[in-house]
């Protein structure tokens, strides 16, 4: 085997040498693997436009073409593509992009859900229209005012109210069934999909509640620590803010998050009714 | 590669909005003219954005009550619709006039909602009164009605058993 080791280095210097002296423009292309192209595939998003700056100029859908192998899986990441490359004065909501902030509540192809939670639909010969949550007044293209749901959420008094509470050290006790009660409510994110989709709060808003709100009602109703249901439940007994809930389960159907407003509500009128 | 990205998302930004927001439309923004004022059924708060919204005084009446009574009367529809259906109305007025009277009482209810739903006096001052007194009218010309017909003719279920079989 030594008398060959002198040839072998000889010939791989040699090689080296070679290579090394090879100008770049005549390196082998054929040895290095082509990057992946992936194929254009263009789909059509229009998004319904609103400039409070030309308020007398009625709203239009404005379409954007984008190339769906170079944006994200969520509609979320088409909205921002189309914002950061094409036009950025297209104005919508959005924090989290995982769906847990409830900012990016819109409607999507005739459903309201979250933008980060809604698949884009690969079928680039359809067209995805997106437009804010429906009958809500509008602040500028996808932004909805929602001062009147956050003023309703307020009027049901979303906190904890206990006239015993708890000595120094000592903590209000919640059993685990207890606790069960709660789950399927304190999940909401108060993103607004279930209000603006039911028809009831679309004609009466300024008076009934709406499932998003009613639920919440529910869940301190519910709540074994609050003291306070009875006057909770005695704000509900009229005819506008809670009866005006027809059950036709529009909440339940478009719930980004799989809530049952619907149900919460319902728990609500027995309850009224059994007092 | 950062200073490309840079480049690709402030420039085209700061270029476009400058072009999409002349001065003219900046001075929109402050400048409220009666053309664009608030219109009733608008956006229009009471108190602050801060204040929460008021409840109408509580009427269990109007709350638990109405619902209750409205679901029985519902579910009670259904057995006293096959009684009527089992049964010859001529043998059984009272069973007959409950019946109609339910069935009046149902509809009165039904429309009601519509007028509270639709028509409110809130938003119709002047219609939705008369729609509800007009409603009031039908109701009760529909019980004088139903009373009529079943003690001097052949009553309810009577008529719909011919109609049925005609």
């Amino acid at each position: 085997m030594s008398f060959l080791l002198p040839t072998t280095s000889a010939s791989l210097s040699g090689v080296l040498r070679r290579q090394s002296v090879r100008a770049f423009t005549s390196s082998a292309r054929v040895a290095q693997a082509e990057p992946l192209q992936k194929p254009v595939l263009m789909k059509e998003f229009k998004v319904y436009r609103w400039n409070p700056d030309e308020p007398a100029k009625k709203p239009t859908l404005q379409s954007y073409k984008i190339d769906l192998n170079q944006t994200g899986p969520m509609i979320l990441d088409a909205l921002i593509k189309i914002k950061n490359e094409m036009d950025p004065t297209l104005t919508f909501r959005r924090s989290c992009r995982e769906g847990i902030c409830g900012s990016c509540a819109m409607n999507i192809d005739g459903q309201n859900t979250l933008a980060c939670l809604c698949r884009i639909d690969r079928n680039p010969n359809k067209d995805s229209k997106i437009y804010p949550l429906p009958h809500m007044y509008i602040v500028k293209d996808l932004v909805p005012d929602l001062t009147l749901f956050y003023k309703q959420y307020k009027s049901i008094q979303p906190w904890l109210q206990n006239d015993n509470p708890p000595e120094k050290g000592t903590f209000l006790s919640l059993s685990p069934e207890d606790r069960k009660k709660l789950d399927g409510l304190y999940e909401c994110i108060l993103c607004a999909c279930c209000s603006t989709s039911c028809p009831s709060y679309w004609w009466n808003q300024d008076e009934y509640l709406g499932p998003a709100t009613l639920m919440q009602a529910y869940r301190w109703i519910a709540d074994s620590r609050d003291t306070h249901g009875e006057e909770r439940k005695e704000r509900l007994q009229n005819e506008m803010s809670l009866y005006r809930c027809h059950t036709i389960f529009n909440c339940s159907r478009t719930c980004p998050k799989g809530l049952n407003p619907a149900s919460a509500i319902a728990n609500i009128k027995l309850e009224l009714a059994a007092e | 590669m950062s200073a490309q990205l840079i480049l690709r998302s402030t420039l085209p930004r700061a270029l476009l909005s400058r072009r999409a927001l002349p001065a003219s439309a900046i001075l929109i923004r402050h400048s409220t003219t009666d053309a664009y004022a608030p219109v009733p059924g608008g956006p229009i708060y009471k108190g602050t954005v801060n204040d929460p919204t008021t409840f109408p005084p509580p009427s269990r009446v109007h709350g638990s009550y109405h619902w209750a009574f409205e679901r029985l009367l519902s579910a009670g529809l259904v057995p006293m619709t096959i009684a009527a259906f089992v049964t010859s109305g001529s043998q059984h007025p009272i069973l007959d006039g409950l019946l109609g009277v339910s069935l009046i009482v149902h509809s009165h209810i039904g429309f009601d909602t519509l007028l509270v739903d639709y028509i409110h006096k809130r938003k119709f001052p002047i219609l939705a009164p008369v729609m509800t007194w007009t409603l009031r009218t039908a109701t009760v010309a529909s019980i004088v009605g139903i009373y009529q017909f079943n003690t001097n003719d052949i009553g309810l279920t009577e008529l719909i058993t011919k109609v049925w079989t005609a």
